[in-house]
């Protein structure tokens, strides 16, 4: 799984223009104290991940493991991707 | 003056008319069911209207190819049923107030992919005023007709507008009330919150888990207990008190402590001037959301010294939430609870919510003479309308002698220096135009040194068609589960009001009206009639079309093209 890759198409859902991949922490958290994201942007991590890998996660509860950081993230991905 | 009702309309997932809604209320029979009508791969419990719009249309005598929106068709058939109650037959100087969000969605998304063939029907039967000019164009002629948008609290506040309109003498009688149809647009919409359940919803219950979608309208007549003692109408309940107030938290969340939900309930008894003693039944908004119910218990204890001896339930375990029409719905079932002495079960609840008063869990007998009643939409536009059977001892004032200013007016065209007014994270959601309203607002308060307007009312045709549109877009082209939420959150009529409430923190009143070119005008109408009755003292009116090209396209080639705009007037009392 490219991280990098996995950032732009982060950015991209997110609208988070102002940043570039470099800019985001494999390791830090996405929500909270980490970019400031909200559950709205967990939403919409659901449909990136739907769109782009095939995965559909099955609640809110699973979305907060897997979007802890682009690292689990990505981890998660290559384990379930579907395309 | 006092304000009484003469007549109620209802029409929902209990059936047609209000005998109906008594005899599922009394016998706890809920009317959600799996979809029947909707067609949708998705299939989620929903409360359903159980007749098809062919169904209706005969039902109402209404020619089955005439183009109707879903919305209307539900519309009239409760505004008859309210007329009728009233006995009044003609209709010529009488207001017509409703509210509705979805409006002709119903007919819109099922035409998108051949936009360009039936471009003349989209456009003419999409807009929320346009359900309401349907609406009446099979119910009679009207002196005044409005439509206010303001999400799920959309019907309560046609009715606070109706109300407003009675005590500034304007007209003698208004229908008034909600009517919202489902739709796969907004059905799949709450899809992507994920807030929708996949079992009948549990208002109040430790374990709910989300809501159910419903659809409907209700209407009431409204009238001075003067006019209605002259006609010798029957009365069946005052509106003593009502109240509106923006939670100002964020678009489709309510915020922990149940701000706005707390201060429209406060102004509702405030105006009444009724105790919270007095409060014999409080039918909530309980939308059985995790996020609704315990930020609404959290007000309600606020309010009612802790809810232990309230008496609350949600009624939205047996129609669903049917969203705009919501808030006209159970206000007519609040009004049917005291005319027959019961207060209605709270169906679907399980489990308590820790620390939190337990709903009314089954059909109570008992003398209801003060019920209040929730409605809540996105963007916080909270508001609550309080009904007694006797008057209250405290009279609704009448508009007073003032002087209205009306301040600067700022127009903002291009949005290039957002970023001076707006934090990177909140605008990065924002459309253009979404961006220049709210620095038109802000430059507006700014020159005119007012920070908190009491009021906070836009005027909006076509709403945030932008995102609307791109919506369409994933819906007919990529599927049900396509739907961006971020875009879904803000494709309300009254996102651009909310958003200003939001960014400048005002928990003032909020509205956002949505009849076609007249839209503006009946938000500068709203200000003044609040200014003359002292309601408010200050307000920020603000007029709002969006550009978006395939819009501009469709409305150009059926002769009614607009203009883009954003711009922000604040109208204050003249010291």
């Amino acid at each position: 799984m490219n991280n990098e890759l996995l950032k732009q198409q982060i950015i991209e859902a997110l609208n988070l223009e102002d940043l570039t991949p470099e800019d985001i922490n494999d390791d830090a958290p996405l929500f909270g104290e980490g970019l400031g994201l909200d559950s709205i942007d967990a939403l919409e991590l659901f449909m990136l991940l739907d769109k782009q890998y095939g995965i559909k996660l099955q609640n809110k509860e699973e979305g907060k493991q897997v979007f802890r950081s682009v690292n689990t993230m990505a981890e998660y991905i290559e384990q379930h991707r579907t395309k | 003056m006092r304000i009484v009702v003469t007549g109620a309309g209802i029409v929902s997932a209990l059936g047609v008319g209000k005998e109906s809604h008594v005899h599922a209320l009394l016998n706890e029979q809920s009317g959600i069911t799996a979809p029947c009508q909707l067609q949708t791969n998705n299939p989620l419990p929903v409360g359903e209207v159980k007749a098809s719009n062919d169904e209706l249309k005969s039902l109402l005598h209404i020619k089955q190819k005439e183009v109707i929106s879903r919305t209307s068709l539900l519309g009239i058939t409760a505004a008859r049923e309210a007329l009728e109650e009233s006995a009044i037959t003609d209709t010529a100087q009488m207001a017509f107030i409703s509210g509705t969000t979805v409006g002709g969605m119903d007919y819109t998304e099922s035409h998108w992919v051949k936009k360009e063939h039936f471009f003349r029907d989209i456009v003419q039967t999409h807009s929320a005023g346009s359900t309401t000019e349907q609406t009446a164009a099979h119910i009679g002629t009207f002196a005044y007709t409005a439509t206010l948008s303001t999400a799920c609290s959309s019907a309560l506040n046609a009715i606070i507008t109706a109300c407003n309109m009675l005590r500034c003498g304007n007209v003698k009688q208004v229908l008034a009330g909600g009517a919202e149809s489902l739709s796969l647009f907004h059905y799949n919409g709450f899809r992507s919150l994920q807030i929708l359940s996949a079992e009948q919803c549990r208002p109040f219950s430790g374990d709910r888990q989300g809501l159910n979608l419903g659809e409907g309208a209700a209407y009431i007549i409204l009238e001075s207990e003067e006019s209605a003692l002259q006609r010798g109408a029957h009365i069946i309940a005052y509106i003593s008190g009502y109240g509106n107030a923006c939670d100002a938290y964020h678009q489709t969340a309510s915020s922990d402590t149940g701000e706005g939900a707390y201060l429209a309930m406060k102004k509702a008894l405030q105006m009444a001037g009724v105790t919270t003693t007095a409060v014999d039944y409080v039918n909530a908004h309980g939308t059985a959301t995790q996020n609704n119910d315990s930020s609404e218990a959290t007000a309600l204890q606020r309010l009612f010294n802790n809810g232990e001896t309230l008496l609350f339930s949600s009624t939205k375990g047996y129609t669903g939430h049917a969203t705009s029409a919501a808030g006209s719905i159970e206000l007519v079932i609040s009004m049917l609870a005291m005319q027959h002495g019961f207060v209605p079960a709270n169906i679907g609840w399980r489990l308590p919510i820790p620390n939190t008063p337990k709903p009314t869990l089954h059909t109570l007998n008992k003398t209801l003479n003060v019920v209040l009643c929730n409605s809540f939409g996105f963007g916080g536009n909270d508001s609550s309308i309080l009904i007694t059977k006797s008057p209250t001892n405290k009279e609704l004032t009448e508009e007073n002698d003032i002087t209205i200013e009306e301040l600067s007016c700022v127009e903002v065209l291009s949005d290039a220096d957002w970023k001076q007014f707006i934090s990177p994270m909140v605008g990065r959601r924002l459309t253009t135009q979404m961006r220049c309203l709210l620095i038109a607002a802000k430059q507006a308060m700014t020159q005119n040194r007012i920070s908190q307007p009491d009021a906070v009312i836009t005027g909006t045709d076509w709403g945030c068609i932008h995102n609307t549109t791109a919506l369409l877009n994933q819906l007919t082209e990529e599927g049900e589960d396509s739907m961006s939420p971020t875009l879904f959150m803000q494709s309300t009529h009254n996102t651009p009001s909310s958003l200003i409430a939001i960014q400048t923190a005002n928990h003032g009143y909020n509205a956002t009206y949505s009849h076609g070119k007249d839209s503006f005008s009946q938000a500068l109408l709203d200000a003044r009639m609040q200014l003359k009755l002292g309601l408010i003292q200050s307000a920020l009116v603000l007029g709002f079309e969006e550009p978006d090209e395939t819009w501009q396209q469709l409305t150009t080639q059926a002769n009614t093209p607009y203009q883009p705009l954003a711009k922000a007037v604040i109208l204050q009392c003249h010291a």
